[in-house]
């Protein structure tokens, strides 16, 4: 979607519903995400993102896409960066 | 004849993590035969992220067979990057299966590719209607019926594991939305394994879903996307009986 084409989206369809909708759409397609697996919840004049990635530069850049898609609105990032532990115990099938 | 197996899927390798995968990977010939991965290797599917999957997973002293996730489609360079890593040593499943010996004479058969959506037994999609529903439920169909072929092909293994990225049951993916349980496998690759027999099932794709489930037919199925492991890899041992012995 072009910045015009989100601005007027921004304008015309402002209810929570289009707002998360449009964030989550964001988060998958802009290449400074591509994250498909995160949670968009908006509550009044907050965002909130729920998810996981793979490191804190990641994480941030969702919080610049998530606030360029929903003008007006605080971002919440709650994003929580993954900790990859060792292999641990094996099990036997 | 027992074979320890490796799996992880949705690593998700890209320039701000390079590097990091590989430093988990050291000593995995103490922990494990062989290495499978799930799919969705890097963020953007770029050829610039497939050579950092070639870096990070290339030259391991344990053989690595991948399979590769939407992820890596998704800038239309899947066959440059399968080629890359094809040169690193990496055994790229494209719908077909490959076999892999052990110095103790133990033969691991391991068959299957990307898959594709389409739902489970009586909510999923059908091949009906507009072209682009049929092209999309085809495409499953067709992917399943390969399966069927690779997998009927290993006929003198002592274990079979099929390799995906889609998931072929709902129980691991429990935790994900409902809404999206069709864009994210199809029973149709359950049938595969359950039809031709198979001793495991490894998926990735469902970050948000749930290690272990089963096929109706009875196959173990395991949900091995990072996210869901929070571990570099999970080892399964095949053949194991004795719970001491592998």
């Amino acid at each position: 979607m072009s910045d015009e084409a989100r601005q007027q989206a921004a304008s015309s369809h402002d209810a929570p519903h289009y707002v998360a909708a449009r964030v989550q759409q964001a988060l998958a397609e802009d290449e400074r995400t591509s994250e498909l697996g995160v949670r968009v919840d908006v509550r009044g004049d907050d965002l909130y993102l729920r998810g996981q990635v793979e490191c804190a530069e990641r994480r941030a850049r969702m919080t610049d896409v998530a606030g360029e898609n929903a003008p007006g609105l605080k971002v919440h990032n709650e994003v929580t960066v993954m900790e990859v532990r060792g292999p641990g115990e094996e099990e036997t099938l | 004849m027992k074979i320890r197996v490796a799996a992880v899927g949705d690593v998700h390798l890209g320039e701000d993590i390079r590097g990091r995968y590989r430093e988990k990977l050291q000593g995995i010939e103490e922990h494990a035969d062989v290495l499978l991965l799930a799919g969705d290797l890097t963020r953007h599917g770029t050829p610039a992220e497939g050579r950092i999957v070639a870096e990070e997973f290339g030259g391991l002293p344990v053989p690595v067979v991948t399979v590769l996730g939407n992820h890596d489609y998704h800038s239309d360079a899947e066959d440059e990057i399968g080629a890359m890593l094809d040169d690193a040593g990496i055994h790229v499943l494209r719908d077909d299966a490959t076999v892999i010996s052990l110095d103790d004479g133990t033969r691991l058969g391991v068959a299957g590719g990307k898959g594709f959506g389409g739902g489970f037994a009586g909510k999923c999609a059908s091949e009906f209607g507009e072209p682009q529903m049929k092209s999309f439920v085809g495409h499953t169909r067709e992917i399943a019926e390969r399966w069927h072929k690779a997998l009927k092909g290993l006929d003198d293994v002592d274990h079979r594991v099929v390799l995906s990225h889609y998931s072929p049951t709902k129980d691991t993916l429990a935790g994900e939305p409902l809404e999206i349980y069709p864009f994210l496998g199809s029973y149709l690759l359950a049938e595969a394994a359950d039809a031709e027999g198979a001793d495991l099932f490894l998926h990735g794709h469902a970050h948000h879903g749930t290690e272990k489930g089963v096929t109706p037919g009875g196959v173990r199925v395991r949900n091995v996307a990072l996210p869901v492991l929070g571990r570099a890899y999970a080892v399964y041992c095949l053949g194991g009986e004795d719970p001491e012995s592998c």
